[in-house]
């Protein structure tokens, strides 16, 4: 009996010596995935650039709900947390992706609001520094005439984002072969980097963010961004549009709110993200990460959204990664 | 003896259900030279030769415990089982307090002791977990506080 | 020496009081989350990013306290595996094997100072590793493509034959069941799901945290149910709590050696700590002339891991740091922690921002100074765990397993998979199918499959292509050999295993 007395005490003063100003917290962010992915990095920094400028009273807590590639978060706020006015869920291509092939068990683009984005990863193609390939042209008339010449590298699974993007920009060059394209799926775009700069795949696709410090230091090429302009900071990489590929695909960063919370907690929210996209500290880590100003909030972005899961929904039914 | 032999056939049932699933995964159009397939029919058919030699060339038998045993163990297993499942609905403090102080129980049978300890662990851990390290815990869950 | 004069500025960044009191109580903290069940590195330094925080850190100080807490986890392990036989993360697994023995006869105190001096020095001799060779060490990334990484894990496999277990079918089995566990989840390869039944919780896998704990934790109290704590170390005498000098001084070069190997599987980011932890093992069992007593408490057995995954978790900085490519589950958290400090590791981290590597540098020395010292002594209170009785502790580590998963993944299902694991965990201690293998399979298992599959996309299905490099070779020839050995070894060296009654 002592011992048990003496073991409780023993952890509470453990306990109190470990609680360090812990202040309350009043919103929460679910970031659908492990820590270190983009979507923690959008719970955070826009949590945090909420709270300093002051778009929010209190500080905002990060959660991470790793679970189905987004789908256990997504259908956790659907069935539990649907009227919660306190909750913001992180969000980016990923989740269009996967809703638009049907991979959150049934549900639906419309079962949450899209709140906006506010940011985007340009997408790109790069080449290791020795490579031929010297333009998106000589890249894409290679597979053209022999698709196993080619193997790329990206850091999503088959039938991700940074596979289809590939399979787009074949699309628009004529190539419709497309189960012949090699595609390997790697953990995570540096990853995808490495293998690329290690000559054991000769392209590597991904967005802007994962490449900034492997293009500075001189150990890749960008070959093509597939933005419309080229891209502030980057005007030596020429887009694909110019090389006569017209795809334009940008990994956005944002949000999304349960969908039945109240009117004001909505306008809260997207005046929060609003403040947040306009605010210089904003403006700051998308230098320092390597994302392009994109900002749509409110409902231009989901009659926007609407557009891009079709399209996705249509070429993936076309590769038959749904049926 | 009988013990591997049961548990090496066991083993056989269960590897070739595992293959028999595995004959249903969908491969879609994007396939790759080795396949989805492959290895989990590798791993079953491993699994198969595996528990044929543990079935064909048993080892003793390790001393099973009396019935009276058996059933406090599973006893244990319904009470962490009432748990897992009552955590989210009813919070961490009254679970905590009811289970481990039955598996308390079960260790040493000592009402008071288990008792005290129950609502020691119930308490105390969750003093550390929530306020030392900052977890996502709820001491009263929504079915209590509405 | 530019050396100097970095890790000066390193240090002149580093060593502050508050820095000084943050690498402490990170320390502190991360021991204590190292050592819970349930709650390893990497999960100990997520949950702490917050506080990071909401302390109002500046960006060194956030990387001191958390590169504290980060290495205060990696020697928080070994704790519950050598008192307990209860990993505290995945690294410590291997030191069950050794460590509880010991903890059995009486010597936890000397398991755990022995283990507190080897992780002390392979984190040291691989920060100190880090250091000189980053930048150089970073092209070994280069070198491994997926068939290098195939035959790497084919390796770790064929190894596996050498341990434990009298019976080669159940060893075999053991990983054939983690393996079978591994393939669960959306496969890579055709991004489709896979063996999951329509299971959401399934998506992403079994989380090996959930199979540790299951296996090792929850049937612990199964086992205690029936047997009344006897062949437990809990309530086991302890002897007086000295510094084990000969211990230190015979497995000196067991410490060397399974460095070197922790630093290199650390450096390949697809191995890892928990690869790099076990091969420092299986190589020291492998050349000692007392290898049949590892398994049963030899104390190289301890130091080698410890050694081992402690080097392999400095040596996971190097790609972190100049490739941006997280080696291990940990090291991606700390990547997430530099990024949301607006630190962008890449090839240009070390030129661009000197003062972030070498005060990150200054920090690791720091943790680790701290952590030998506050460890030694700390040994005389983490044994006491072992006083506490069973009706008190067993259903309080319940607790904490349950408690640590469900707060990570908030779901039940997850709970529900570790009391399964915990039965089977049971079962499998009874008939003699041993548990480590199991966890092994499921760790590795996928990326082998996924390493092979890739070999096989680039190469359009020709298997020459997994022989085409000297590494990979090279690599299959020690693999072939370290299948092989043991068979050989066993019929004509070994002695006769006794017959068990």
């Amino acid at each position: 009996m002592k011992s048990g007395i003496r073991t409780c005490l023993l952890g509470g003063a453990m306990s109190v010596g470990l609680v360090v100003t812990g202040p309350a917290f009043a919103a929460e962010c679910i970031a659908p995935a492990n820590p270190g992915g983009g979507w923690d990095f959008t719970c955070r920094t826009i949590g945090k650039i909420m709270f300093d400028i002051g778009a929010v009273d209190k500080p905002i807590q990060v959660t991470n709900m790793a679970g189905g590639g987004g789908g256990l978060a997504y259908s956790h706020v659907v069935n539990e947390r649907n009227d919660d006015g306190e909750l913001i869920v992180a969000a980016s291509s990923a989740t269009a992706t996967r809703l638009a092939q049907n991979a959150y068990a049934g549900h639906t683009a419309d079962q949450v609001r899209f709140l906006g984005a506010i940011g985007a990863d340009p997408g790109i193609i790069a080449v290791a520094a020795d490579s031929p390939f010297q333009s998106l042209g000589d890249l894409l008339d290679a597979v053209k005439a022999d698709p196993s010449s080619v193997t790329f590298a990206g850091g999503s699974a088959a039938g991700g984002f940074d596979h289809l993007k590939v399979l787009m920009a074949l699309g628009r060059v004529g190539f419709t072969d497309i189960t012949r394209v090699k595609y390997i799926g790697v953990d995570g775009g540096a990853d995808a980097i490495t293998q690329t700069i290690g000559g054991h795949t000769q392209a590597m696709t991904g967005d802007m963010s994962e490449v900034v410090g492997f293009l500075k230091a001189g150990d890749i090429r960008v070959i093509a961004v597939f933005t419309e302009e080229r891209v502030p900071g980057f005007e030596q990489i020429p887009t694909a549009r110019e090389q006569g590929v017209d795809i334009v695909s940008v990994n956005w960063r944002g949000l999304y709110v349960p969908k039945g919370i109240s009117a004001d907690d909505h306008a809260k929210w997207s005046d929060a993200l609003a403040k947040v996209a306009a605010s210089p500290e904003w403006a700051e880590a998308m230098v320092a990460n390597g994302l392009a100003p994109f900002t749509l909030v409110g409902d231009g972005f989901e009659t926007w959204l609407g557009g891009v899961i079709g399209e996705i929904e249509t070429l993936s039914r076309e590769i038959g990664v749904i049926k | 003896m009988k013990t591997d032999r049961i548990f090496g056939l066991g083993v056989v049932c269960v590897a070739l259900a595992y293959v028999a699933s595995a004959t249903q995964i969908e491969s879609g159009f994007l396939s790759d030279p080795v396949g989805s397939r492959t290895f989990p029919y590798i791993v079953g058919a491993i699994a198969v030769v595996c528990g044929l030699v543990i079935a064909l060339r048993p080892d003793d038998d390790p001393a099973w415990p009396s019935l009276s045993t058996f059933g406090r163990i599973a006893l244990a297993l319904v009470v962490m089982y009432g748990f897992a499942v009552t955590l989210r609905p009813v919070g961490f403090l009254i679970p905590a307090a009811v289970a481990s102080a039955a598996l308390s129980y079960l260790i040493d049978p000592r009402p008071v002791a288990a008792i005290a300890s129950g609502l020691g662990l119930s308490i105390g851990l969750f003093a550390i977990f929530k306020f030392g390290l900052g977890l996502g815990l709820a001491p009263f869950g929504r079915l209590l506080t509405g | 020496m530019e050396l100097f004069a970095n890790l000066a500025q390193g240090f002149a960044v580093a060593l502050t009081i508050t820095t000084m009191a943050l690498a402490i109580g990170g320390c502190f903290l991360g021991t204590v989350i190292g050592s819970l069940p349930g709650l390893g590195p990497s999960n100990g330094v997520a949950i702490l990013i917050p506080l990071a925080f909401s302390l109002g850190l500046d960006a060194t100080e956030a990387l001191v306290f958390m590169t504290s807490v980060y290495f205060g986890a990696m020697y928080g392990g070994r704790i519950s595996s050598i008192l307990l036989n209860i990993p505290g993360d995945e690294p410590a697994l291997m030191t069950t094997l050794d460590g509880y023995p010991m903890a059995k006869q009486g010597r936890a105190g000397d398991a755990l100072v022995l283990s507190g001096v080897a992780s002390f020095v392979g984190a040291l001799l691989a920060t100190i590793a880090l250091m000189l060779l980053a930048p150089i060490l970073a092209r070994i990334a280069y070198l491994f493509g997926p068939a290098e990484y195939f035959a790497l894990y084919l390796l770790a496999f064929c190894t596996l034959g050498g341990l434990a277990s009298r019976n080669q079918a159940k060893s075999a089995l053991a990983a054939v069941i983690g393996l079978g566990i591994a393939m669960i989840g959306l496969d890579n390869q055709t991004g489709l799901p896979r063996l999951t039944f329509g299971e959401m919780h399934l998506m992403d896998g079994v989380d090996f945290l959930v199979a540790i704990v299951g296996l090792f934790a929850v049937s612990e109290v199964f086992i205690f149910i029936e047997s009344h704590g006897k062949n437990s170390a809990i309530g086991v005498r302890l002897e007086r709590i000295t510094i084990p000098v000969r211990d230190i001084v015979n497995s000196f070069f067991t410490m060397l050696r399974s460095t070197a190997i922790g630093f290199v599987a650390g450096v390949l980011p697809g191995a890892g700590a928990s690869l790099g932890s076990f091969l420092a093992y299986m190589a020291e069992k492998s050349i000692g002339r007392d290898r049949d007593s590892f398994g049963t408490g030899n104390p190289r057995g301890v130091a080698a891991p410890e050694a081992g995954n402690n080097a392999a978790a400095g040596g996971a900085l190097v790609p972190m740091l100049t490739l941006g490519v997280p080696g291990s589950g940990t090291t991606a958290v700390l990547l997430a922690l530099l990024l949301t400090l607006n630190i962008t590791p890449g090839p240009l981290l070390f030129e661009e921002r000197p003062e972030v590597v070498w005060g990150l540098i200054a920090a690791l020395l720091i943790a680790n100074v701290v952590l030998l010292v506050m460890n030694v002594p700390m040994v005389k209170f983490f044994v006491r765990i072992l006083s506490v009785p069973p009706w008190i502790l067993l259903p309080g580590i319940t607790m904490v397993s349950f408690g640590g998963i469900y707060s990570l993944s908030g779901s039940s299902f997850d709970l529900i998979l570790m009391i399964l694991f915990g039965l089977f965990g049971y079962i499998f201690r009874k008939i003699g199918v041993p548990t480590v293998p199991i966890i092994l399979g499921i760790l590795l298992g996928n990326k082998m499959e996924d390493s092979l599959r890739r070999a096989m996309v680039i190469s359009d299905g020709d298997w020459t292509y997994l022989f085409s490099s000297g590494i990979s070779t090279g690599l299959w020839i020690a693999a072939v050999a370290g299948f092989i050995a043991p068979m050989f070894l066993r019929r004509f060296l070994a002695k006769p295993e006794p017959v068990a009654d």
